[in-house]
C-alpha cells in the first residue's frame, strides 16, 4: 500500500522579486493523511495554487499516480487526479446540490442533461459521507458545515488521488470539525487516496495525521512522521525563536479607571468577551486566521452589531451602530486590507491623511488650505512620511508609507482619537517601514495616552509592541497576560489550541 | 439592488392556514403573472376592442422582436455580463439586410443571412474584447451602441425600402393564424428555455454569474461560455434586425431599434433577471416583454398620450422593485 501518490521535485515560484517556493519537494504516499502547516506567507496558498492549477509554477515537476506534468489548469489538475477543496466555499449558492456536484462535467446525453442520473451519484456520494440532505437542495440554504460536505462530495465523484483540503475546520464549530475529521479517517481507509490536510490548528494534526510537513519562507522546515514529532518540533519549525530586544515598557498595567469594557460581548462568530481596557496601553490581540481578530475590531467600530452582551465606553453604554458613528464617539480602525478598505490610491497624500478632518479645518464657505497643509506637515513628520509631499499620489507611496499615511489620518492634530484600531498593521510592509510604524505606536500611546488595540498574527510583532496580550482561539479569549510574561512559544501553542499536557496525552 | 419578482424566497410568514400559506406562496412566486393578468382585465374593462384575437395577435406581434432579443440577453445578465449595443445592432443589421435586397441584389433568404451574420460578427467582436480582451463590457457594448448607429446611417443615408413580396411576407404574412415573426420567437424562446434548463450550459451560466473564480476552478470554461453568450446575442440583435426591416418593409438607419435596448434590460428587470448575475429563468423575461407589450398597446387603445406610455413603464419597473424590497422583507423575517 505504500504507493506514492504524489511526489513534488523542486517546485519553484516567484511573484515579481519575491520568491514564494523556494524548491519545496515533497512525497505523499496512498493511505496517508499528511498535515501541512507554516505561518501566514510560508508558501502554503502558493504551493496549493500550483497544485489546482491555479498558479503554474516556475520551475519543478509534479508527479501524479506515476505520470510527470510541469504544472496544471484547472481542468488538467483534475484529469491528473488532483482535487483541492479550498478555505472559501467554491460553491454556488442558486445551484442545487447535485447540479454543483456535476459543475463543469455534467451528465449528458446528446447535449441534454441528465439531472435523474446525476441526483442518483449524488445521493451515493452524500450517504458515502454521511450527508443528510437531498441533492436537490438548493445549497443557499445549507449550514456551513453542511456545504463543506457538498465539497468533499464533489471532488469525490471524480475519485481523486490527491485530496488536497486547505483549512477545511477553519468555518466549522466544534463538533463538526470533529465529524469531519472522522469521514476524513474513513475515507483515507476506504479508497487509495492521499490526503493533504493544511491547518493551524495543532490538535487536528495530531488526531489526524499520519505524517507532517512544515513550510517556512518557501521551504521545506520539517518533515516527519507522525509518531517521532514533538509538538515543540512544530513550533520550532512554524517560527524559530527569534531573539526578542529587550524593550520600554510604557507605564505598568494601570489602575485607571478602563475607557473600554466588554460585557459577555457575543457576535456571530465571537465571544463571550469580558474585558477592561486601560488608557495609554497597548493591548495585543493574537490570534490565527479566523479567531476572531478582525471580528472584534469591527464590532467596536460599529461595523457589526453584537448578538449579545455590552460594551462602555468610560461607563456609558457603547452601541456605535456604524463606524460614522464610532468615530464620533473618538474611534478609528486601521484595517487589514489596506489596498481595498484603507487608501485611496488615485488620491494624493494631504487627501488621504485629512480625509476625515477637511470639514473640521474649513471655514463656513470653503476649505482652508493653508490650514490643511499645515496639518499634514505636522502628522508628515510625525510618521516619518518618504517623500514627505502632499500633492503626490497614494499609490506612488511605497505600501509603508502608504500604511504610514492610513495611521497619520488618525493622528491629525484635534481628530480626538481615544480609541486606536489597528488589523495587522504590518502586513506586507518593508523592515524600515515597520520600524517607524512600531515607534510610532508607541509614541502615540506615552504621549496622548491612547487606548490601542491591535491585531496581528505575527508573534515576534506582538511582544515587540504590546504591553498586554489577548490571545484568541475559535472566538475566545484564552490567554490574557502582560507580554513580558510570554514567549512565541506560549502565543504559538496557546493560538494552535494545545496546552502541552493536553497535546502529551493525544500524542501517547 | 436586484430586482426580481419570480423566484419564490423562503416561506410568508403569517398566522394564515396552509392553504393560506399556499395562495401567498403562489402571489410571490408568480407576480408578474398575476399583475399581467390584472392589467389585461383593466384593458378589457376599459376598451371593447382590447380582448380580440386579432388584438391579442398584434400585441405578440409587436412583441416579438423584444422576445427574440431578451432571451440571450437574460442569460448575458445572468452571467453577470451586459450587452448595451443591441438596439444599433438591430439598426446596423436591419440596413445590411434592405441594401443587400435592393443594392447588391441578393436573394432575399440570402439577405437574411447576411442580417443575421452582421449581428453575429458584431456579437462576437463584443465577446472577443470582452471575453478574452478583458474590456469593461459596459465600455465596449456602450461603444458598440454609438458607432453602430452611425456607421449604420454612414453606410445607408435615406430610407431602404421597396423589398420582394417574399420578405414583406415574412414580416405581415401569418400561417393557422400565427404571424411568422411570432413563430420565430417562440423558436427563440424554446431554444432559451431548452439551454437553461437543460444543457449544461445553463448550470455554467448562474455558476459564472455568481462566483466566476469558483466556476473556473470547477472547469467550466468561463471565457468560452462569454465570448458565446456575446456572440448569440449578436446574432439575436441581427435576427430582430431583419424581422424589423420585414415588419415596417423598410429599414430606417435612424430609427431601427432606438431605445430597444432599454426595452429589453426593462422586460428582463420586471421578469426576475438578477443584474448582478446568478439568478433568472426564461419565463420571467418573457413575461416581462409580453407585460410591456399590453401596457403599450391598452394605453394607445385608451387615447392616453404616447409619453404617459413611457411613463408607466418606468413606474412598472420602479413598482416592481418596491414590491420586491417588501415581499423579501416578508418572506426574510422568519429566517
Amino acid at each position: 500500500m505504500s504507493a506514492t501518490a504524489l511526489s513534488i521535485e523542486g517546485l519553484r515560484k516567484s511573484f515579481g522579486a519575491k520568491d514564494v517556493l523556494r524548491g519545496v519537494s515533497l512525497d505523499v504516499e496512498i493511505g496517508e493523511i499528511r498535515a501541512l502547516l507554516g505561518a501566514n506567507g510560508a508558501g502554503k496558498s502558493t504551493l496549493i495554487g500550483c497544485l489546482s492549477g491555479a498558479l503554474q509554477p516556475d520551475a519543478g515537476s509534479i508527479t501524479v499516480d506515476g505520470q510527470v506534468h510541469t504544472g496544471f489548469t484547472p481542468r488538467t489538475a483534475f484529469d491528473a487526479g488532483i482535487a483541492v477543496i479550498y478555505q472559501h466555499f467554491s460553491l454556488i449558492e442558486p445551484l442545487s446540490v447535485a447540479d454543483n456536484i456535476f459543475l463543469g462535467d455534467e451528465r449528458v446525453k446528446h447535449g441534454t442533461l441528465r439531472p435523474r442520473e446525476q441526483e442518483a451519484v449524488a445521493t451515493e456520494l452524500l450517504q458515502m459521507i454521511g450527508a443528510g440532505f437531498s441533492p436537490r437542495t438548493e445549497v443557499s440554504r445549507l449550514t456551513v458545515g453542511e456545504r463543506q460536505l457538498v465539497e468533499i462530495a464533489k471532488v469525490l465523484r471524480r475519485e481523486p488521488k490527491v485530496l488536497v483540503l486547505d483549512e477545511p475546520t477553519a468555518a466549522l464549530g466544534e463538533r463538526e470539525a470533529r465529524l469531519l475529521g472522522e469521514r476524513l479517517l474513513q475515507l483515507r481507509d476506504s479508497r487509495d487516496i492521499a490526503i493533504i490536510y493544511v491547518t493551524h490548528l495543532l490538535h487536528e494534526v495530531f488526531s489526524l495525521a499520519d505524517s507532517i510537513t512544515v513550510l517556512r519562507d518557501g521551504a521545506v522546515a520539517l518533515e516527519e512522521r507522525m509518531a517521532t514529532v514533538h509538538h515543540e518540533d512544530v513550533i520550532a519549525a512554524i517560527s524559530p525563536s527569534y531573539q526578542v530586544e529587550t524593550r520600554r515598557r510604557s507605564a505598568v498595567v494601570g489602575d485607571d479607571a478602563p475607557v473600554l469594557s466588554l460585557k459577555g460581548l457575543h457576535t456571530s462568530f465571537v465571544g463571550p468577551l469580558d474585558l477592561d481596557l486601560a488608557p495609554g496601553q497597548v493591548t495585543a490581540l493574537f490570534g490565527l486566521m479566523g479567531s476572531g481578530r478582525t471580528e472584534i475590531l469591527e464590532t467596536l467600530m460599529g461595523m457589526r452589531t453584537p448578538s449579545q452582551g455590552q460594551m462602555f465606553l468610560r461607563g456609558r453604554a457603547h452601541r456605535p451602530g456604524s463606524p460614522s458613528r464610532a468615530i464620533a464617539d473618538g474611534f478609528a480602525l486601521v484595517p487589514a486590507d489596506r489596498k481595498q478598505r484603507g487608501v485611496f490610491a488615485q488620491l494624493s497624500s494631504a487627501d488621504n491623511v485629512l480625509l476625515p478632518h477637511v470639514q473640521r479645518l474649513a471655514t463656513p464657505i470653503a476649505r482652508h488650505r493653508s490650514r490643511e497643509r499645515n496639518a499634514f506637515a505636522r502628522v508628515a513628520d510625525r510618521v516619518r512620511l518618504q517623500p514627505a509631499d502632499p500633492t503626490t499620489l497614494c499609490r506612488h507611496f511605497s505600501g509603508g508609507n502608504q500604511q504610514k499615511l492610513v495611521v497619520g489620518r488618525w493622528l491629525v492634530d484635534g481628530g480626538d482619537v481615544d480609541v486606536l484600531l489597528l488589523d495587522e498593521p504590518t502586513q506586507g510592509i518593508d523592515i524600515g517601514a515597520r520600524g517607524d510604524l512600531y515607534r510610532l505606536i508607541r509614541e502615540t500611546v506615552t504621549e496622548t495616552a491612547t487606548t490601542i488595540v491591535f491585531a496581528s498574527s505575527d508573534p515576534e510583532e506582538v511582544l515587540l509592541l504590546a504591553d498586554r496580550v489577548l490571545v484568541l482561539q475559535r472566538g475566545r479569549i484564552v490567554v490574557d497576560a502582560p507580554a513580558d510574561s510570554l514567549t512565541e512559544q506560549d502565543l504559538l501553542a496557546a493560538a494552535h489550541g494545545s496546552s502541552t499536557s493536553e497535546l502529551e496525552s493525544e500524542v501517547a | 439592488m436586484t430586482v426580481s419578482l419570480s423566484p419564490a424566497r423562503g416561506r410568508i410568514v403569517g398566522a394564515r392556514g396552509a392553504t393560506g400559506a399556499r395562495v401567498g406562496r403562489f402571489v410571490a412566486s408568480n407576480t408578474l403573472l398575476i399583475a399581467l393578468v390584472l392589467l389585461c382585465l383593466f384593458f378589457t374593462t376599459q376598451s371593447s376592442r382590447f380582448l380580440t384575437t386579432g388584438n391579442l395577435t398584434g400585441i405578440t406581434l409587436q412583441s416579438a422582436i423584444l422576445l427574440v432579443i431578451v432571451v440571450p440577453m437574460s442569460l448575458l445578465l445572468m452571467s453577470g455580463d451586459v450587452d448595451l449595443s443591441v438596439g444599433s445592432v438591430v439598426g446596423i443589421s436591419a440596413v445590411v439586410t434592405g441594401l443587400a435586397m435592393t443594392q447588391w441584389s441578393v436573394p432575399p433568404p440570402i439577405a437574411v443571412v447576411l442580417g443575421v451574420a452582421t449581428g453575429t460578427v458584431i456579437g462576437a467582436v463584443n465577446g472577443i474584447l470582452i471575453a478574452f480582451g478583458r474590456f469593461s463590457a459596459l465600455i465596449v457594448t456602450l461603444g458598440m451602441l454609438a458607432g453602430l448607429r452611425g456607421l449604420a446611417e454612414v453606410i445607408a443615408p435615406r430610407p431602404v425600402y421597396g423589398f420582394t413580396p417574399w420578405f414583406s411576407t415574412f414580416g405581415s404574412g401569418r400561417s393557422f393564424g400565427v404571424p411568422y415573426l411570432v413563430m420565430v420567437a417562440i423558436v427563440v424562446v424554446a431554444i432559451g428555455a431548452y439551454v437553461l434548463g437543460l444543457r449544461p450550459a445553463g448550470k455554467h451560466i448562474k455558476a459564472i454569474g455568481t462566483n466566476r473564480e469558483a466556476a473556473f476552478l470547477s472547469g467550466v470554461r468561463v471565457n468560452a461560455m462569454s465570448f458565446w453568450l456575446f456572440v448569440g446575442t449578436g446574432a439575436a440583435a441581427g435576427l430582430g434586425g431583419v424581422m424589423i426591416a420585414a415588419r415596417l418593409n423598410s429599414a430606417p438607419a435612424t430609427s431601427a431599434g432606438v431605445n430597444l435596448e432599454l426595452d429589453v434590460l426593462t422586460a428582463a428587470l420586471l421578469g426576475g433577471i438578477a443584474f448582478t448575475g446568478g439568478r433568472g429563468s426564461i419565463r420571467g423575461p418573457v413575461l416581462g416583454v409580453l407585460f410591456l407589450g399590453v401596457l403599450q398597446n391598452g394605453l394607445t387603445m385608451m387615447n392616453v398620450a404616447p409619453a404617459w406610455a413611457v411613463v408607466a413603464k418606468g413606474g412598472a419597473l420602479v413598482g416592481a422593485a418596491a414590491l420586491d424590497w417588501m415581499t423579501r422583507r416578508t418572506t426574510s423575517a422568519d429566517t
